[in-house]
Protein backbone atom coordinates (compact mmCIF):
# COMPACT_ATOMS: atom_id res chain seq x y z
CA UNK A 1 0.00 0.00 0.00
CA UNK A 2 2.82 2.37 0.96
CA UNK A 3 4.57 1.54 -2.33
CA UNK A 4 1.44 2.38 -4.33
CA UNK A 5 1.06 5.72 -2.55
CA UNK A 6 4.77 6.44 -3.13
CA UNK A 7 4.46 5.70 -6.88
CA UNK A 8 1.35 7.88 -7.15
CA UNK A 9 3.12 10.71 -5.29
CA UNK A 10 6.20 10.47 -7.52
CA UNK A 11 4.02 10.42 -10.64
CA UNK A 12 2.06 13.41 -9.39
CA UNK A 13 5.22 15.27 -8.41
CA UNK A 14 6.58 15.56 -11.95
CA UNK A 15 5.64 18.20 -14.46
CA UNK A 16 4.37 17.35 -17.94
CA UNK A 17 6.73 16.91 -20.88
CA UNK A 18 6.03 16.35 -24.57
CA UNK A 19 8.65 14.78 -26.80
CA UNK A 20 8.60 14.78 -30.61
CA UNK A 21 11.03 12.57 -32.52
CA UNK A 22 11.68 12.97 -36.26
CA UNK A 23 13.76 10.59 -38.30
CA UNK A 24 15.43 10.72 -41.68
CA UNK A 25 16.87 7.38 -42.72
CA UNK A 26 19.16 6.83 -45.68
CA UNK A 27 20.08 3.25 -44.90
CA UNK A 28 19.09 0.68 -42.31
CA UNK A 29 21.39 -0.02 -39.41
CA UNK A 30 23.41 -3.22 -39.54
CA UNK A 31 25.36 -4.04 -36.43
CA UNK A 32 27.31 -7.30 -36.51
CA UNK A 33 28.77 -9.09 -33.51
CA UNK A 34 31.78 -7.15 -32.21
CA UNK A 35 30.64 -3.86 -33.74
CA UNK A 36 30.38 -0.87 -31.49
CA UNK A 37 28.75 2.52 -31.52
CA UNK A 38 30.25 5.80 -30.29
CA UNK A 39 27.99 8.61 -29.15
CA UNK A 40 29.67 12.01 -29.11
CA UNK A 41 28.48 15.52 -28.32
CA UNK A 42 29.11 18.45 -30.64
CA UNK A 43 30.86 21.23 -28.73
CA UNK A 44 31.99 23.67 -31.43
CA UNK A 45 29.14 26.17 -31.11
CA UNK A 46 29.96 29.41 -29.31
CA UNK A 47 26.62 29.98 -27.59
CA UNK A 48 25.68 26.58 -26.23
CA UNK A 49 27.24 23.26 -25.40
CA UNK A 50 25.78 19.79 -25.83
CA UNK A 51 25.64 18.60 -22.25
CA UNK A 52 27.97 15.68 -21.36
CA UNK A 53 25.30 14.22 -19.07
CA UNK A 54 22.85 14.02 -22.01
CA UNK A 55 25.44 12.09 -24.05
CA UNK A 56 26.12 9.88 -21.05
CA UNK A 57 22.37 9.28 -20.59
CA UNK A 58 21.81 8.31 -24.25
CA UNK A 59 24.85 6.01 -24.14
CA UNK A 60 23.78 4.30 -20.93
CA UNK A 61 20.20 3.85 -22.14
CA UNK A 62 21.29 2.46 -25.50
CA UNK A 63 24.11 0.23 -24.23
CA UNK A 64 22.86 -3.33 -24.31
CA UNK A 65 25.55 -5.81 -25.42
CA UNK A 66 23.16 -8.77 -25.05
CA UNK A 67 20.72 -7.02 -27.37
CA UNK A 68 23.44 -6.28 -29.91
CA UNK A 69 24.36 -2.65 -29.14
CA UNK A 70 27.73 -1.95 -27.51
CA UNK A 71 28.30 1.71 -26.79
CA UNK A 72 31.77 3.11 -26.08
CA UNK A 73 31.66 5.87 -23.50
CA UNK A 74 32.37 9.34 -24.82
CA UNK A 75 35.20 10.21 -22.42
CA UNK A 76 36.96 6.88 -22.96
CA UNK A 77 36.78 7.27 -26.74
CA UNK A 78 37.82 10.93 -26.81
CA UNK A 79 40.79 10.20 -24.51
CA UNK A 80 41.86 7.22 -26.60
CA UNK A 81 41.66 9.29 -29.82
CA UNK A 82 43.25 12.46 -28.39
CA UNK A 83 43.59 15.06 -29.89
CA UNK A 84 41.43 14.25 -32.92
CA UNK A 85 37.95 14.40 -31.38
CA UNK A 86 38.35 17.55 -29.27
CA UNK A 87 35.81 20.39 -29.77
CA UNK A 88 38.03 22.23 -32.26
CA UNK A 89 39.61 19.26 -34.02
CA UNK A 90 36.67 16.85 -34.35
CA UNK A 91 35.61 16.15 -37.95
CA UNK A 92 32.51 18.16 -38.82
CA UNK A 93 31.86 16.33 -42.10
CA UNK A 94 32.47 12.87 -43.47
CA UNK A 95 35.13 14.29 -45.80
CA UNK A 96 37.08 15.47 -42.76
CA UNK A 97 36.78 11.98 -41.29
CA UNK A 98 38.19 10.57 -44.54
CA UNK A 99 41.16 12.91 -44.25
CA UNK A 100 41.64 11.88 -40.63
CA UNK A 101 41.72 8.23 -41.67
CA UNK A 102 44.81 8.95 -43.78
CA UNK A 103 46.64 9.01 -40.45
CA UNK A 104 47.47 5.32 -40.04
CA UNK A 105 47.76 5.38 -36.24
CA UNK A 106 44.35 7.04 -35.88
CA UNK A 107 42.77 4.57 -38.32
CA UNK A 108 44.29 1.59 -36.48
CA UNK A 109 43.01 2.88 -33.13
CA UNK A 110 39.50 3.41 -34.51
CA UNK A 111 39.45 -0.02 -36.13
CA UNK A 112 40.63 -1.60 -32.87
CA UNK A 113 37.52 -0.18 -31.20
CA UNK A 114 35.37 -1.98 -33.79
CA UNK A 115 33.49 1.24 -34.49
CA UNK A 116 30.66 0.84 -36.99
CA UNK A 117 28.65 3.97 -36.22
CA UNK A 118 29.62 7.37 -34.90
CA UNK A 119 26.57 9.24 -33.60
CA UNK A 120 27.01 13.01 -33.22
CA UNK A 121 24.47 14.71 -30.99
CA UNK A 122 24.15 18.47 -31.27
CA UNK A 123 21.83 20.64 -29.20
CA UNK A 124 21.00 21.74 -25.70
CA UNK A 125 18.28 22.17 -23.10
CA UNK A 126 17.38 25.73 -22.13
CA UNK A 127 15.01 27.49 -19.80
CA UNK A 128 12.83 29.52 -22.15
CA UNK A 129 10.51 31.30 -19.70
CA UNK A 130 9.93 31.66 -15.99
CA UNK A 131 7.34 33.40 -13.85
CA UNK A 132 6.15 33.77 -10.27
CA UNK A 133 8.01 34.27 -7.03
CA UNK A 134 8.50 32.50 -3.74
CA UNK A 135 9.35 34.23 -0.48
CA UNK A 136 10.77 32.48 2.55
CA UNK A 137 11.07 33.86 6.07
CA UNK A 138 12.39 32.68 9.39
CA UNK A 139 11.30 33.89 12.79
CA UNK A 140 11.02 32.88 16.43
CA UNK A 141 7.80 30.98 15.68
CA UNK A 142 9.39 28.93 12.86
CA UNK A 143 10.22 29.18 9.16
CA UNK A 144 8.22 28.84 5.99
CA UNK A 145 7.86 29.78 2.33
CA UNK A 146 4.91 31.11 0.39
CA UNK A 147 4.42 31.72 -3.31
CA UNK A 148 4.35 30.02 -6.68
CA UNK A 149 7.00 29.65 -9.36
CA UNK A 150 6.88 28.15 -12.83
CA UNK A 151 9.40 27.74 -15.63
CA UNK A 152 9.48 26.23 -19.12
CA UNK A 153 12.32 24.20 -20.53
CA UNK A 154 12.97 23.19 -24.12
CA UNK A 155 15.32 20.56 -25.47
CA UNK A 156 16.35 20.47 -29.10
CA UNK A 157 18.80 17.77 -30.14
CA UNK A 158 19.83 16.43 -33.52
CA UNK A 159 21.70 13.16 -33.89
CA UNK A 160 23.67 12.46 -37.09
CA UNK A 161 24.53 8.80 -37.59
CA UNK A 162 27.74 8.26 -39.55
CA UNK A 163 28.55 4.83 -40.89
CA UNK A 164 32.28 4.71 -40.22
CA UNK A 165 33.01 1.70 -42.46
CA UNK A 166 30.98 2.78 -45.48
CA UNK A 167 31.89 6.45 -44.90
CA UNK A 168 28.34 7.68 -45.37
CA UNK A 169 25.61 9.45 -43.49
CA UNK A 170 23.14 6.75 -42.48
CA UNK A 171 20.51 9.11 -41.18
CA UNK A 172 19.45 11.84 -38.81
CA UNK A 173 17.20 11.94 -35.77
CA UNK A 174 15.70 14.96 -34.14
CA UNK A 175 14.33 15.08 -30.59
CA UNK A 176 12.34 18.11 -29.42
CA UNK A 177 11.05 18.10 -25.87
CA UNK A 178 9.13 20.77 -23.97
CA UNK A 179 7.96 20.85 -20.41
CA UNK A 180 6.76 23.13 -17.66
CA UNK A 181 7.83 22.77 -14.05
CA UNK A 182 5.91 24.18 -11.08
CA UNK A 183 6.88 25.01 -7.54
CA UNK A 184 3.98 25.89 -5.24
CA UNK A 185 5.09 26.82 -1.74
CA UNK A 186 2.71 26.77 1.20
CA UNK A 187 5.09 26.62 4.15
CA UNK A 188 7.12 23.96 2.31
CA UNK A 189 8.08 24.35 -1.40
CA UNK A 190 6.85 21.36 -3.43
CA UNK A 191 8.83 21.03 -6.69
CA UNK A 192 6.94 19.46 -9.61
CA UNK A 193 9.84 19.12 -12.02
CA UNK A 194 9.39 18.32 -15.71
CA UNK A 195 12.33 16.11 -16.67
CA UNK A 196 12.72 17.58 -20.14
CA UNK A 197 16.33 16.63 -20.87
CA UNK A 198 15.86 13.16 -19.43
CA UNK A 199 12.78 12.54 -21.58
CA UNK A 200 14.60 13.81 -24.68
CA UNK A 201 17.41 11.38 -23.84
CA UNK A 202 15.05 8.42 -23.43
CA UNK A 203 13.18 9.26 -26.64
CA UNK A 204 16.37 9.63 -28.62
CA UNK A 205 17.89 6.43 -27.22
CA UNK A 206 14.76 4.42 -28.07
CA UNK A 207 14.70 5.83 -31.61
CA UNK A 208 18.41 5.19 -32.07
CA UNK A 209 17.91 1.60 -31.00
CA UNK A 210 15.23 1.14 -33.68
CA UNK A 211 17.52 2.86 -36.16
CA UNK A 212 20.56 0.68 -35.42
CA UNK A 213 18.66 -2.59 -34.98
CA UNK A 214 15.67 -2.22 -37.31
CA UNK A 215 14.74 -5.90 -37.06
CA UNK A 216 14.42 -5.99 -33.27
CA UNK A 217 11.76 -4.73 -30.87
CA UNK A 218 12.81 -1.86 -28.62
CA UNK A 219 13.67 -2.41 -24.99
CA UNK A 220 11.21 0.20 -23.72
CA UNK B 1 37.75 53.38 28.48
CA UNK B 2 38.23 50.77 25.72
CA UNK B 3 39.79 47.44 26.75
CA UNK B 4 43.21 46.98 25.09
CA UNK B 5 45.05 43.71 24.43
CA UNK B 6 48.51 43.86 22.80
CA UNK B 7 47.83 47.40 21.62
CA UNK B 8 44.50 46.56 19.86
CA UNK B 9 41.14 47.34 21.37
CA UNK B 10 38.74 44.39 21.52
CA UNK B 11 36.43 46.27 19.16
CA UNK B 12 39.34 46.77 16.73
CA UNK B 13 40.07 43.04 16.76
CA UNK B 14 36.46 42.16 16.11
CA UNK B 15 36.31 44.61 13.19
CA UNK B 16 39.60 43.24 11.80
CA UNK B 17 38.42 39.62 12.10
CA UNK B 18 35.09 40.47 10.47
CA UNK B 19 36.89 42.27 7.61
CA UNK B 20 39.19 39.30 7.03
CA UNK B 21 36.22 36.93 7.05
CA UNK B 22 34.29 39.13 4.62
CA UNK B 23 37.28 39.43 2.29
CA UNK B 24 37.79 35.66 2.39
CA UNK B 25 34.11 35.07 1.70
CA UNK B 26 34.39 37.04 -1.56
CA UNK B 27 37.63 35.39 -2.72
CA UNK B 28 37.37 32.33 -4.93
CA UNK B 29 40.17 29.82 -5.30
CA UNK B 30 40.40 27.29 -8.10
CA UNK B 31 43.20 24.74 -8.26
CA UNK B 32 43.20 22.78 -11.46
CA UNK B 33 44.81 19.39 -11.64
CA UNK B 34 44.36 16.70 -14.21
CA UNK B 35 45.87 13.95 -16.26
CA UNK B 36 45.88 14.26 -20.01
CA UNK B 37 46.10 11.56 -22.68
CA UNK B 38 49.04 11.12 -25.02
CA UNK B 39 48.39 12.23 -28.60
CA UNK B 40 47.70 9.49 -31.15
CA UNK B 41 49.71 9.86 -34.33
CA UNK B 42 53.15 9.94 -35.82
CA UNK B 43 56.03 11.31 -33.79
CA UNK B 44 58.13 14.15 -35.15
CA UNK B 45 61.64 12.81 -35.79
CA UNK B 46 63.42 15.23 -33.45
CA UNK B 47 65.35 15.00 -30.22
CA UNK B 48 63.78 17.71 -28.12
CA UNK B 49 64.39 19.09 -24.67
CA UNK B 50 61.66 21.07 -22.95
CA UNK B 51 62.00 23.44 -20.06
CA UNK B 52 59.05 24.23 -17.82
CA UNK B 53 60.11 27.13 -15.60
CA UNK B 54 59.12 27.44 -11.96
CA UNK B 55 56.77 30.32 -12.88
CA UNK B 56 55.11 28.05 -15.41
CA UNK B 57 54.84 25.08 -13.04
CA UNK B 58 53.36 27.22 -10.28
CA UNK B 59 51.33 29.60 -12.41
CA UNK B 60 48.46 31.26 -10.56
CA UNK B 61 46.20 33.80 -12.20
CA UNK B 62 45.04 36.46 -9.79
CA UNK B 63 42.20 38.86 -10.51
CA UNK B 64 40.70 41.39 -8.17
CA UNK B 65 38.82 44.02 -10.12
CA UNK B 66 35.97 46.33 -9.08
CA UNK B 67 33.27 44.55 -11.04
CA UNK B 68 34.26 41.02 -10.05
CA UNK B 69 35.00 39.03 -6.92
CA UNK B 70 38.57 38.13 -6.18
CA UNK B 71 39.74 35.04 -8.06
CA UNK B 72 42.90 32.98 -7.65
CA UNK B 73 43.21 30.32 -10.33
CA UNK B 74 46.11 27.93 -10.11
CA UNK B 75 46.75 26.07 -13.36
CA UNK B 76 50.45 25.35 -12.82
CA UNK B 77 50.22 21.69 -11.91
CA UNK B 78 47.71 20.88 -14.65
CA UNK B 79 49.64 22.63 -17.42
CA UNK B 80 52.83 20.96 -16.25
CA UNK B 81 51.11 17.57 -16.59
CA UNK B 82 49.74 18.51 -20.00
CA UNK B 83 52.99 19.76 -21.52
CA UNK B 84 54.97 16.86 -20.05
CA UNK B 85 52.53 14.36 -21.55
CA UNK B 86 52.13 15.96 -24.97
CA UNK B 87 55.74 17.05 -25.51
CA UNK B 88 56.91 13.74 -24.07
CA UNK B 89 54.93 11.79 -26.68
CA UNK B 90 55.11 13.91 -29.83
CA UNK B 91 58.86 13.54 -30.59
CA UNK B 92 61.05 10.52 -31.08
CA UNK B 93 63.02 11.63 -28.02
CA UNK B 94 61.94 14.16 -25.41
CA UNK B 95 63.96 15.17 -22.38
CA UNK B 96 62.60 17.32 -19.54
CA UNK B 97 65.23 19.93 -18.62
CA UNK B 98 65.73 20.94 -15.01
CA UNK B 99 67.57 24.08 -16.10
CA UNK B 100 68.00 26.10 -19.24
CA UNK B 101 70.25 27.04 -21.00
CA UNK B 102 72.87 25.29 -18.83
CA UNK B 103 73.75 21.58 -18.93
CA UNK B 104 72.03 20.67 -22.19
CA UNK B 105 72.47 17.03 -23.28
CA UNK B 106 74.47 16.71 -26.51
CA UNK B 107 71.77 14.82 -28.37
CA UNK B 108 69.26 17.68 -28.21
CA UNK B 109 68.37 19.40 -31.49
CA UNK B 110 65.69 21.74 -30.20
CA UNK B 111 64.65 23.20 -26.86
CA UNK B 112 61.02 24.19 -26.32
CA UNK B 113 60.12 26.71 -23.63
CA UNK B 114 56.43 27.58 -23.06
CA UNK B 115 55.24 30.67 -21.16
CA UNK B 116 51.73 31.73 -20.15
CA UNK B 117 50.93 35.07 -21.74
CA UNK B 118 47.40 35.51 -20.42
CA UNK B 119 44.32 33.82 -19.03
CA UNK B 120 40.78 35.16 -19.28
CA UNK B 121 37.43 33.83 -18.21
CA UNK B 122 33.76 34.77 -18.31
CA UNK B 123 30.84 33.76 -16.14
CA UNK B 124 27.26 33.06 -17.32
CA UNK B 125 25.89 36.16 -15.59
CA UNK B 126 28.40 38.35 -17.46
CA UNK B 127 27.67 37.03 -20.94
CA UNK B 128 24.04 35.93 -20.39
CA UNK B 129 25.00 32.70 -22.09
CA UNK B 130 24.60 29.56 -20.04
CA UNK B 131 28.29 28.58 -20.19
CA UNK B 132 31.58 29.25 -18.42
CA UNK B 133 34.35 30.18 -20.86
CA UNK B 134 38.14 30.26 -20.50
CA UNK B 135 40.89 31.46 -22.83
CA UNK B 136 44.57 30.75 -22.23
CA UNK B 137 47.31 32.12 -24.44
CA UNK B 138 50.78 30.56 -24.44
CA UNK B 139 53.95 32.01 -25.95
CA UNK B 140 56.00 29.14 -27.31
CA UNK B 141 59.73 29.51 -27.92
CA UNK B 142 62.01 27.06 -29.68
CA UNK B 143 65.81 27.39 -29.44
CA UNK B 144 68.67 25.43 -30.93
CA UNK B 145 71.27 23.92 -28.64
CA UNK B 146 73.39 27.09 -28.87
CA UNK B 147 70.54 29.12 -27.41
CA UNK B 148 69.63 30.90 -30.67
CA UNK B 149 65.92 31.27 -31.28
CA UNK B 150 64.63 28.97 -34.02
CA UNK B 151 60.95 29.87 -33.84
CA UNK B 152 58.34 31.50 -31.65
CA UNK B 153 54.61 31.01 -31.98
CA UNK B 154 51.42 31.46 -30.01
CA UNK B 155 48.96 28.83 -28.85
CA UNK B 156 45.48 30.09 -28.04
CA UNK B 157 43.37 27.62 -26.10
CA UNK B 158 39.64 27.83 -25.45
CA UNK B 159 37.43 25.85 -23.14
CA UNK B 160 33.82 26.04 -22.10
CA UNK B 161 31.46 24.09 -19.96
CA UNK B 162 27.73 24.38 -19.37
CA UNK B 163 26.38 25.40 -16.00
CA UNK B 164 25.14 22.45 -14.06
CA UNK B 165 22.64 22.17 -11.28
CA UNK B 166 24.28 22.04 -7.85
CA UNK B 167 27.76 22.64 -9.29
CA UNK B 168 29.81 25.48 -7.80
CA UNK B 169 31.28 28.24 -9.94
CA UNK B 170 34.74 27.06 -8.94
CA UNK B 171 34.04 23.51 -10.11
CA UNK B 172 32.52 24.70 -13.40
CA UNK B 173 35.45 27.03 -14.06
CA UNK B 174 37.93 24.26 -13.21
CA UNK B 175 36.19 22.02 -15.75
CA UNK B 176 36.32 24.76 -18.42
CA UNK B 177 40.06 25.23 -17.74
CA UNK B 178 40.61 21.50 -18.18
CA UNK B 179 38.86 21.68 -21.56
CA UNK B 180 41.04 24.67 -22.49
CA UNK B 181 44.19 22.79 -21.49
CA UNK B 182 43.19 19.82 -23.62
CA UNK B 183 42.66 22.29 -26.47
CA UNK B 184 46.14 23.72 -25.84
CA UNK B 185 47.61 20.21 -26.08
CA UNK B 186 45.68 19.54 -29.28
CA UNK B 187 46.90 22.78 -30.86
CA UNK B 188 50.46 22.14 -29.72
CA UNK B 189 50.48 18.73 -31.41
CA UNK B 190 48.49 19.49 -34.56
CA UNK B 191 49.93 23.00 -35.05
CA UNK B 192 53.61 22.22 -34.54
CA UNK B 193 54.31 21.60 -38.20
CA UNK B 194 52.34 24.66 -39.26
CA UNK B 195 55.09 26.90 -37.87
CA UNK B 196 57.24 27.47 -41.00
CA UNK B 197 60.62 27.28 -39.22
CA UNK B 198 59.68 24.06 -37.46
CA UNK B 199 58.21 22.60 -40.65
CA UNK B 200 61.56 23.25 -42.35
CA UNK B 201 63.43 21.67 -39.44
CA UNK B 202 61.24 18.53 -39.49
CA UNK B 203 61.53 18.26 -43.29
CA UNK B 204 65.31 18.61 -43.10
CA UNK B 205 65.52 15.90 -40.42
CA UNK B 206 63.26 13.59 -42.42
CA UNK B 207 65.45 14.12 -45.48
CA UNK B 208 68.55 13.34 -43.45
CA UNK B 209 66.98 10.19 -42.04
CA UNK B 210 65.83 8.97 -45.46
CA UNK B 211 69.34 9.53 -46.88
CA UNK B 212 70.78 7.63 -43.96
CA UNK B 213 68.38 4.74 -44.59
CA UNK B 214 69.41 4.45 -48.24
CA UNK B 215 72.13 1.85 -48.90
CA UNK B 216 75.47 3.63 -49.02
CA UNK B 217 73.76 6.90 -48.08
CA UNK B 218 75.44 9.47 -45.85
CA UNK B 219 73.86 11.07 -42.86
CA UNK B 220 73.08 14.73 -43.24
CA UNK B 221 73.28 16.88 -40.16
CA UNK B 222 70.55 19.35 -39.25
CA UNK B 223 72.85 21.84 -37.54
Amino acid sequence: MVKVIFVILVAAATGCTTVVIDEYRRSDGELAAGDSVVILGRRHSSDYETEPDLIDCVGRTLHNPDGGVTVISEQHFVDAMYPWFEPRTAPLHLKSLDRLMENSKVRERLEAFGVKYIVWIDGSTETTASAGSIGCSIGTGGAGCFGFGTWDKESDYEASVWDFRDKELSGKLNADAKGTSYMPAIVIPIPLIARVQNNACKGMAAQLEQFLLPGQATKS
Amino acid sequence: MALKINGFTVLGRVVLAASVLLAAACAHTVKVDGDYPEPVGEQYPLNVGYYLSQDFREFTYHEDSEDRDEWNINTGRAQQNLFQTVLGAMFTESIPLASYPQDLPDSIELVIVPEVRELQFTMPRETRVNIFEVWIKYDMHAYDKNGDQVASWVITAYGKTPTAFLKSREAALGQAINVALRDAGATLYTGFERVPELQALVASKQRALSLKDQPGGEAETTD
